[in-house]
């Protein structure tokens, strides 16, 4: 059903007719002869806009809007008077609570018609910097408070949701010491919709995490879990998500991951930049889905960034979207800045077809710092042996 | 615009088959519509869908999400959603999320058509 659905009122057949094929061009259209009949259309659909005449036979246009006034559902529609009445009068009654115009028969229809483009997209306005200022509000909800941090580690994070953009996730806790969690995800979908269920969707994680991290510290396991969860209870029926789970134990320099269709992350070793490439199917879809964990030693000077989708979409200046292969080397002339997810970002958008990213962004860089000694010598080499890091603990 | 995004288009093949052609895009702007029209399908007892998606170079999340929720609707009911002529950016996005497992592919819809006889 289309959204802009106008009710027009009218008895007189040719005028009911000809507005309606005029309107009905653009939107789409319902009819009603009287105002007992526009309540029936009514109660089947509350349209977006009504427009109505005054008097009709059974019931007329007064007592039609002051019905509507007395419900919560329909009391914000707006409603314009159509009349052939042109006495003071009428005008004075006309202009009531809840009337949003009034035009005089006979009317030009063309002026009829921008009366009610405008007052759709002043409505429609209305709706979205109301929508933006609670998906804001989510998006703050959904970020963390506080980076996870530890020594001989740094770690970066940058998140910019869009107004119109999906259900980003991130996450990090610390069930004992030595042992981070952090979750990145990306519930599907568009707008507050998505920001909603991704609101819901991290308090499902997080009590996951809490019950769950007593009898065990996979990924993996937590991972089927969450999938359970998203199979078997109904108001997540519709929810779909990419999960990236990842177990970060700093002092023994140990990533273990789960990644449930999520983008991959990118490993920036001795070797250069390469695409962490194991991961098993999204959240949602298959009861049976089977999730396996993976483990990653970090090196000294390598790096572990994850993201999530709009990152990856971004359109460049080429026309294409920056893909795997674009991220990789992004990644790999941030290395080493002061701020490489700044730096990254930065530089991403230098080479994008528009100014600002096309949708969320959301991107975490875990970076075991270069050995002290090395860095004592001067700047660190372009590779590493395996051989000399046999010092670290 | 409302007509001009709803760019696919469903052709039955069977009593409980149809081939669905997914267009140039399925994306948040007319995921809402694909969503509604296969539900009608599913109501009307159509049990497997193959998708065509010779044509199509966008396929974003919100538009996944609403063929991942046909599959939900149809798999209880031993029904199935396969892919046919797979195109290079949809293959991108089945890869990403691992749908393959899911969703078996067909280099034609003709080839897919011949393995649900």
């Amino acid at each position: 059903m289309s959204q802009h659905t106008i009710l027009i009122v009218e008895d007189e057949h040719t005028l009911r007719r000809l507005l309606e094929y005029r309107l009905g061009k653009q939107y789409s259209v319902r009819t009603a002869a009287n105002g007992e009949e526009a309540l029936e259309r009514i109660a089947e659909e509350v349209p977006r806009l009504i427009i109505s005449d005054v008097m009709m036979p059974k019931m007329d246009g007064f007592a039609l809007q002051a019905a509507l006034q007395e419900k919560d559902e329909t009391k914000a529609v707006p409603f314009i008077f159509l009349t052939a009445k042109a006495d003071e009068a009428s005008l004075l009654r006309g202009r009531r609570t809840g009337v949003d115009d009034y035009i005089t028969k006979p009317f030009d229809i063309d002026q009829l018609l921008s009366r009610v483009n405008r007052l759709l997209e002043r409505t429609a306005q209305f709706q979205s910097q109301l929508d933006a200022k609670i998906g804001q509000d989510f998006s703050q909800k959904l970020m963390p408070k506080k980076m996870p941090s530890a020594s001989g580690y740094r770690t970066f994070f940058h998140s910019a949701p869009r107004e119109h953009g999906g259900g980003d996730i991130f996450d990090c806790t610390q069930p004992r010491p030595g042992v981070h969690f952090i979750t990145i995800g990306d519930v599907m979908g568009k707008g507050l919709q998505a920001k909603f269920y991704a609101f819901s969707f991290l308090g499902y994680i997080r009590s996951t995490l809490h019950a769950m991290l007593r009898t065990t510290s996979s990924p993996a396991e937590l991972m089927t879990r969450v999938n359970q969860v998203l199979m078997d209870d109904p108001p997540l029926e519709d929810t779909f998500a990419s999960l990236l789970l990842i177990k970060w134990e700093p002092e023994r320099n140990l990533v273990t991951y789960a990644n449930a269709g999520h983008c991959r992350p990118v490993l920036l070793g001795p070797r250069g930049a390469e695409v962490v490439s194991y991961s098993d199917m999204i959240l949602g879809l298959d009861a049976n889905a089977e999730f396996k964990d993976t483990s990653l030693i970090l090196q000294p000077g390598s790096a572990l960034v994850s993201y999530t989708d709009g990152l990856l979409e971004q359109v460049m200046k080429n026309g294409e979207q920056l893909g795997e292969e674009g991220i990789l080397q992004f990644v790999q002339r941030a290395h080493g800045k002061a701020d490489p997810v700044q730096a990254l970002i930065g530089n991403v958008l230098e080479e994008s077809s528009e100014t600002r990213f096309g949708d969320d962004i959301l991107m975490f860089w875990l970076e075991r710092e270069a050995s002290r000694e090395r860095q004592s010598r001067g700047p660190a080499p372009r590779w590493f042996s395996p051989f000399s890091e046999g010092t670290e603990s | 615009m409302q007509a001009t995004t709803m760019n696919f288009s469903i052709e039955p093949i069977t009593h409980d088959s149809v081939v669905i052609r997914v267009g140039k895009a399925l994306d948040f702007r007319n995921a809402a519509d694909f969503k509604a029209a296969t539900q009608e399908q599913v109501r009307s007892g159509i049990r497997n869908f193959i998708l065509d998606f010779s044509e199509t170079g966008i396929l974003d999340s919100t538009g996944l999400g609403s063929i991942f929720s046909l599959y939900r609707q149809v798999s209880p009911m031993s029904g199935q959603v396969v892919f046919a002529s797979v195109s290079r950016p949809v293959q991108v996005v089945v890869q990403l999320t691992r749908t393959y497992k899911v969703f078996r592919q067909f280099p034609t819809v003709e080839a897919a058509r011949e393995s649900m006889r």
